[in-house]
């Protein structure tokens, strides 16, 4: 891939941090462009600082709201230190019109979306009205939004349960509840409209038809300043829990050739609705019929783009990069082909046996596999912490294959071979699911975590014995030093340096 | 403690009763079936500690001990133990057969966050699975569930508060 161009960027301020802002500097470091990240009291040694050329020291910045939503502050920062432009990743302010709209005003380019696309997109309501305007498939709902429960209850009546409540400035599944009677919906209605407003600054929830079991289905989007918009094929995300996506594959095996052609012109039409340029992603529900329906459309990176670029080879920072330098696209619809497979496994520092619960804490040991079938795509390095402030993602582990069944196979190899050590992991969880016949079958679907397992973890036969040996055998030094009890120790006396340390440091 | 008495094996049950046996002293070595495999601690600078077992590492950690309790992280996920010895262990027997069938359940905060909203009253009646609180963290709403059928008999938090991981929340006893 050549990368190398001529270009007004030439100094990008990654507004971001973790993975994706390492996943930026990466890019722009191959295209000949300097970075400038942001360094903060919380992560003074954070991974991504040491890969970018320059340093803008934050860390006397003591407020409680992270520098990553501070709209002002961010411009002053990319002033200060001469960056052309800004990166703003994904979360953080990644979707925020007026973000994008203060950049353009300080002649400082927004790699992303045009801030009316972002707006328009980012409103579901709106959103929901260009796309009936538009005649896309949607699942029925509310016109607008919705100021009470018992609205709820009258519009819910109408179009029949279970609905879905959604934040009208939501995504990635915040501010979401299902509500399957009318009993239940004063109760969510609190729930959603609260975490809403929490997390987006708006209260304001809609209603949707709540397609039962559907598959998680996703296009990738790339549109240039001139008009020209082609999609790189999908993403299948339905492996997820509480709509928080964990394992994400391209392509999707529930479509041939000629549904793809159908929901990606789709998608293609979606975007041209606000004349969207930059990378972005159409999400839409596919139910058991094949019939499909527009989700909503993220107007930012994913996370999950890395599987699109190992089916297509094409890097989605560097078009970003080259449309807001306002390159057009040098791919036409018919020169993206999809090749092989590739998974991609989010391991996040979450405790599996106890409901995905957040396990944030020090990474004091991590290592990851290296082989030509496997990416992957980390801010996280040793003694990096995962901290209670950001999200919970220690690495992406991305594993591709010629086909899905070699590509499940190499992914089960590769997830034997992370190394990670600190605090309780999504790990087992994929261990599991490569073992499962539902997810090798590809017939699950967005239920599937919560109706389909019984338990969210695999551990091999002998694991527990094992683990109950190491029990034992700390209670045999332990009770050997205490001399509490009379047992012929003689040939065990071994008290180990390593569990005098952790004992003098834990207890 | 009867001092004369020796202990030849230790009894180790994991907290869904599975019970393993090994024989005093402790070996390196675990037998299946007919054969004996070897078993190795070991720690280095790169990996930490693990368990060395038919040619693969595992990652072990201790998350916490008390007592005869250990709670063990080993590849991943966490087992608790109690280690008993023949005698203790018939104590136990003897102990658990006079405990009444009703058991107390502590509902507790599965991670730190911000109490929401309680959504049950002391002397409600609550089904396993019910939503008793909202817990924000990391910046979704959790819905805390009851583990058992039964009924409140305690509140100990209410909304606003800050509560710590392993907070007790609500007490219900299980019917």
């Amino acid at each position: 891939m050549d990368h190398h161009t001529k270009t007004n960027i030439k100094h990008i301020l990654v507004a971001n941090r973790g993975e994706i802002a390492v996943r930026i500097i990466k890019t722009a470091r191959l295209m000949k462009i300097k970075t400038v990240a942001i360094k903060t009291a919380i992560e003074p040694t954070a991974m991504y600082l040491s890969l970018a050329d320059d340093i803008f020291d934050n860390t006397e910045d003591l407020s409680e709201i992270p520098v990553f939503l501070d709209i002002e502050k961010l411009i002053s920062i990319a002033l200060k230190t001469g960056a052309d432009s800004v990166h703003p990743g994904y979360g953080f302010l990644a979707e925020s019109a007026y973000f994008a709209q203060k950049c353009i005003d300080n002649k400082i380019i927004y790699i992303g979306p045009s801030p009316d696309a972002i707006y328009k997109m980012g409103n579901k309501t709106i959103a929901r009205r260009l796309a009936l305007k538009n005649g896309i498939p949607m699942a029925m709902g509310s016109e607008g939004n919705i100021s009470n429960d018992e609205e709820a209850v009258k519009i819910a009546e109408k179009i029949g349960y279970p609905v879905i409540i959604k934040a009208a400035s939501g995504g990635g599944g915040r501010g979401m509840r299902i509500v399957r009677k009318a009993e239940e919906m004063e109760r969510m209605f609190v729930i959603a409209s609260k975490e809403a407003e929490k997390a987006f600054n708006d209260p304001s929830v809609f209603i949707e038809k709540y397609i039962e079991n559907p598959k998680h289905i996703e296009f990738q989007i790339l549109g240039d300043t001139r008009g020209n918009i082609i999609h790189l094929g999908e993403r299948e995300c339905s492996i997820q829990r509480k709509h928080q996506k964990l394992l994400e594959e391209a392509p999707s095996c529930a479509l041939d050739n000629n549904l793809r052609k159908k929901m990606g012109n789709m998608a293609v039409q979606i975007a041209k609705t606000v004349n969207y340029y930059s990378a972005g992603t159409v999400e839409f529900l596919l139910d058991s019929d094949k019939n499909f329906y527009f989700m909503e459309m993220n107007t930012r990176i994913q996370v999950e783009h890395p599987v699109t670029e190992i089916v297509t080879g094409i890097d989605l920072i560097e078009q970003q990069i080259r449309i807001a330098n306002g390159e057009s696209l040098k791919l036409k619809q018919e020169d993206v082909k999809l090749k092989g497979w590739a998974i991609e496994c989010r391991i996040n520092a979450e405790n599996v046996q106890a409901g995905f619960a957040p396990d944030p804490g020090k990474i004091e040991k991590i290592s990851m596999p290296s082989d030509p079938y496997i990416r992957v795509d980390t801010g996280i390095q040793a003694g990096s912490s995962v901290l209670s402030q950001y999200d919970s993602m220690i690495a992406k582990l991305i594993v591709s294959g010629k086909n899905r069944k070699e590509a499940i196979k190499n992914c089960k190899m590769a997830l034997d071979k992370v190394w990670i050590k600190g605090t309780k992991t999504t790990l087992p969880f994929f261990r599991l699911l490569v073992r499962n016949q539902k997810f090798q079958d590809g017939t699950f679907t967005t239920a599937f975590i919560e109706k389909d397992l019984d338990k969210y973890y695999f551990n091999s036969e002998y694991e527990e014995m094992l683990a109950a040996w190491f029990a034992t055998k700390l209670f045999v030094e332990e009770n050997l030093e205490a001399n509490s009890i009379n047992v012929d120790f003689e040939n065990s006396k071994e008290m180990s340096p390593w569990l005098m340390n952790k004992r003098l440091n834990q207890f | 403690m009867n001092t004369k008495l020796k202990i030849d094996k230790l009894y180790t049950l994991s907290s869904e009763n599975r019970k393993f046996s090994f024989p005093l002293p402790l070996k390196n070595k675990i037998r299946i079936g007919k054969r004996d495999y070897i078993v190795q601690l070991k720690a280095d600078e790169k990996y930490g500690t693990y368990i060395l077992w038919k040619n693969r590492r595992y990652p072990v950690e201790i998350v916490r001990s008390r007592q005869n309790k250990y709670e063990i992280l080993f590849n991943d996920i966490s087992y608790t133990f109690t280690v008993e010895t023949p005698f203790s262990l018939q104590r136990k027997k003897v102990l658990d057969s006079k405990k009444g069938k009703t058991e107390q359940e502590f509902v507790r905060a599965p991670m730190p966050g911000k109490i929401i909203d309680v959504l049950v009253r002391e002397g409600s009646a609550v089904l396993r699975g019910e939503p008793v609180v909202i817990l924000e963290a990391m910046k979704m709403q959790n819905e805390i569930q009851s583990p058992v059928n039964g009924k409140v008999i305690k509140i100990s938090t209410k909304a606003n508060t800050n509560v710590l991981k392993d907070d007790v929340l609500v007490e219900i006893k299980a019917e």
